[in-house]
């Protein structure tokens, strides 16, 4: 336990309506560590608004719950939602194009390896951390400075639901030009899947895989900032976090990182002194 | 043994056919015009497929019934009205129909037997009804023999097949699951043959007339979708051509059968039209010489031209398939929002569990938080 920088004595953060004055470890060490990027952050709330608005078009769209009267001549309802949501899967995919080069382009925290769990060693974690959660233990988790172990699961399904989504949404979207391009390039889809209704059965059962996806992201990310003061939420705004030099972390040697006294901010680059 | 009221003699040509039946010239180029229109190929190219048609010999059709209802037959040939089409149909038929024919037994399987022999390689054979698969396709037997049996033996000397209907296109309802008998289509069964499939439960008459003259005309079928269905007819969306589209576009849906929205014909999307799943001429071609169609009538559409249909389309008045015979339909949304509650009340007592671990942990190691020396590997 390495004591740099300057204690913190007396200062923390309650937490939303103080809740977390009864479980925070407060005080300690803490210096600011750099792990998102501005291109990073960007496509994480232009994905979170993106995902929001087709949910409420998308919802709208598989079962209108709104009605027009009067003249069809003089209202473009549906036409405009259609319109909506298919704009905002444009954005959201060239959001997943930029995210798949960032795959490669981004930060150690950004690319393949920080996401995709497939080692023994992340198994491990895995395991570990979902006990940790189960038992209520959180001082059991992995302790790690970027994604834990289960974000990176949660992650990678969203990843993979996502290219399943925009796949079954384009195959009904292509089917307004039969022949067209975008027909043509997913003519392979509704065999596969058993039928064009299949593929729109597909596509809103995933709506929901995203409802329950937020529900629990919102929950881990605000439960990380109160119960184990990682400061994830902020993470996402400002690009970086404080954390405490007081603990070792499994995927990030804390000790090569000067020492910084919280809260005067600094932002050293994960990219150069790992 | 000719069933038709109209015989077409050998080496008559069909100019000379319909004249002698009392279609004017000016009748034929107008039927011609139309069926140009219904190819696709513009009203320019009628008098070409008119002149096309007149020297047109009769042409043999063997005409298989498999494992169907009849439904097809019914509907290629019972009308009230005669129309070229109609008399076109019924008489390039029927060198072999089992329904149709006056005889039976020996007799028509002997008439079978030499017209394929007489025209073979020439001939065009028209299937309607599904094959049976199970149990060597004892479900379907004809004269003694299977309906696959029977279905191999036509198509080897047939120039081209004309699978009519969902049954010899997928095998319909026969194939809807269980599918007891393991019920398949024509392409299932023959690959060796140009097939096209004439999709519809049953399909609308236009298309066989317009399929037939396409091929009398340009000696060969007309280019077809992955489906095998020909594209002047299958090529489009009925969401797309749909009278009722407008209605869609502006937000307006028919909530129940007998709703105000019902009656000013607004779209029927909630109740389940599965138009925009469905490639089908009907908006265009219509039914009933050309009197109405399904959703014209107040009904939404059921998908009939897309194969398991019976399966994928189903329930026909909901949105979403019951796939896999379980009725997630419905209840997709109830499911959805019920796993999002419980993932909410399920954090939610995580949370709760957390918080009342934590105090009673901090309680238990008597540490006062106040007292600024501990750190974050000391608590808890
Ligand atoms: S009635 Fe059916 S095909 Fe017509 S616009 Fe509505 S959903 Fe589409
Ligand atoms: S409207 Fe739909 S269900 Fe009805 S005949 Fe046409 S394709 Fe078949």
């Amino acid at each position: 336990m390495t004591a740099r920088g300057e204690s913190a004595t007396g200062s923390r953060r309650p937490g939303l309506f103080g809740l977390g004055r009864g479980l925070s470890r407060e005080r300690g060490n803490f210096t600011w560590v750099y792990l998102w990027g501005a291109p990073l952050r960007a496509m994480h709330w232009v994905a979170a608004a993106c995902i929001v608005v087709l949910i409420v078009t998308g919802f709208y769209i598989g079962r209108p719950y709104f009605m027009t009267s009067g003249e069809a001549s003089a209202h473009y309802l549906m036409g405009r939602v259609r319109f909506t949501h298919f704009t905002a899967a444009a954005v959201l995919v060239m959001t997943g194009i930029v995210r798949v080069y960032w795959l490669f382009a981004g930060n150690r925290f950004e690319r393949f390896p920080a996401l995709f769990p497939v080692t023994p060693k992340n198994l491990r974690r895995t395991v570990r951390t979902a006990t940790a959660y189960l038992t209520f233990r959180p001082e059991k988790q992995s302790s790690m400075v970027g994604h834990e172990p289960l974000q990176q699961y949660a992650y990678t399904i969203l990843y993979l639901m996502t290219i399943v989504t925009v796949v079954t949404g384009f195959t009904m979207y292509g089917q307004s030009n039969p022949g067209g391009i975008i027909f043509r390039a997913f003519a392979w889809v509704p065999p596969l899947l058993g039928g064009l209704q299949v593929v729109r059965l597909v596509h809103h059962v995933l709506a929901w895989g995203y409802i329950i996806f937020a529900v629990l992201h919102v929950y881990f990310t605000l439960r990380s900032d109160y119960v184990d003061r990682v400061g994830r939420v902020s993470s996402i705004i400002t690009g970086g976090r404080y954390v405490s030099t007081d603990e070792t972390y499994e995927d990030y040697d804390i000790s090569k990182v000067p020492a910084h006294p919280w809260p005067t901010p600094e932002h050293p680059d994960p990219k150069k002194d790992a | 043994m000719t069933p038709s009221a109209y015989a077409w003699t050998e080496g008559e040509t069909l100019a000379q056919h319909f004249e002698s039946h009392g279609v004017s010239r000016r009748d034929f180029v107008k039927f011609c015009s139309e069926i140009a229109v219904a190819l696709g190929l513009g009203i320019a190219a009628g008098p070409r497929i008119a002149r096309a048609l007149e020297s047109v010999k009769r042409p043999s059709v063997i005409w298989l019934q498999l494992q169907e209802c009849t439904g097809c037959v019914e509907s290629v040939l019972r009308t009230a009205d005669p129309t070229i089409g109609d008399l076109l149909l019924d008489v390039v038929s029927l060198d072999y129909n089992h329904t149709l024919m006056a005889s039976a037994g020996d007799a028509v399987e002997r008439a079978r037997q030499s017209a394929m022999a007489a025209n073979k390689g020439k001939y065009i054979l028209v299937v309607t009804g599904s094959i049976p698969t199970k149990e060597d396709g004892i479900y379907t037997v004809i004269g003694g023999r299977t309906a696959e049996d029977l279905l191999r033996e036509a198509a080897d000397g047939a120039a081209a097949i004309l699978a009519v209907g969902a049954c010899a296109h997928w095998g319909s309802v026969q194939a809807a699951r269980p599918n007891p008998t393991g019920a398949v289509g024509v392409r299932d069964i023959i690959k060796n043959r140009p097939i096209v499939n004439i999709a519809g439960c049953p399909p609308i008459g236009d298309v066989i007339t317009a399929t037939v003259v396409h091929y009398l005309t340009f000696g060969r079928l007309p280019a077809v979708d992955r489906e095998g269905r020909p594209l002047f007819a299958y090529g489009k969306r009925i969401h797309d051509q749909c009278t009722r589209r407008a209605h869609f576009d502006a937000g307006q849906f028919v909530e129940s059968f007998d709703d105000e929205s019902a009656r000013k014909g607004w779209c029927l999307y909630s109740v389940g039209c599965k138009g925009p799943a469905t490639f089908s001429p009907c908006p265009i071609f219509q039914w009933n010489t050309r009197t109405s169609w399904p959703i014209g009538a107040g009904h939404p559409c059921i998908g009939c031209t897309e194969p398991h249909f019976w399966d994928t389309m189903t329930p026909f008045y909901g949105r979403l398939p019951n796939v896999g015979g379980f009725a997630v339909e419905q209840r997709v949304d109830t499911i959805g929002a019920a796993l999002a509650v419980g993932a909410a009340a399920g954090v939610a007592a995580h949370a709760a569990a957390t918080v009342f671990t934590q105090i009673r942990r901090r309680k238990a190691t008597h540490q006062v938080p106040e007292t600024g020396t501990e750190t974050e590997n000391d608590d808890g």
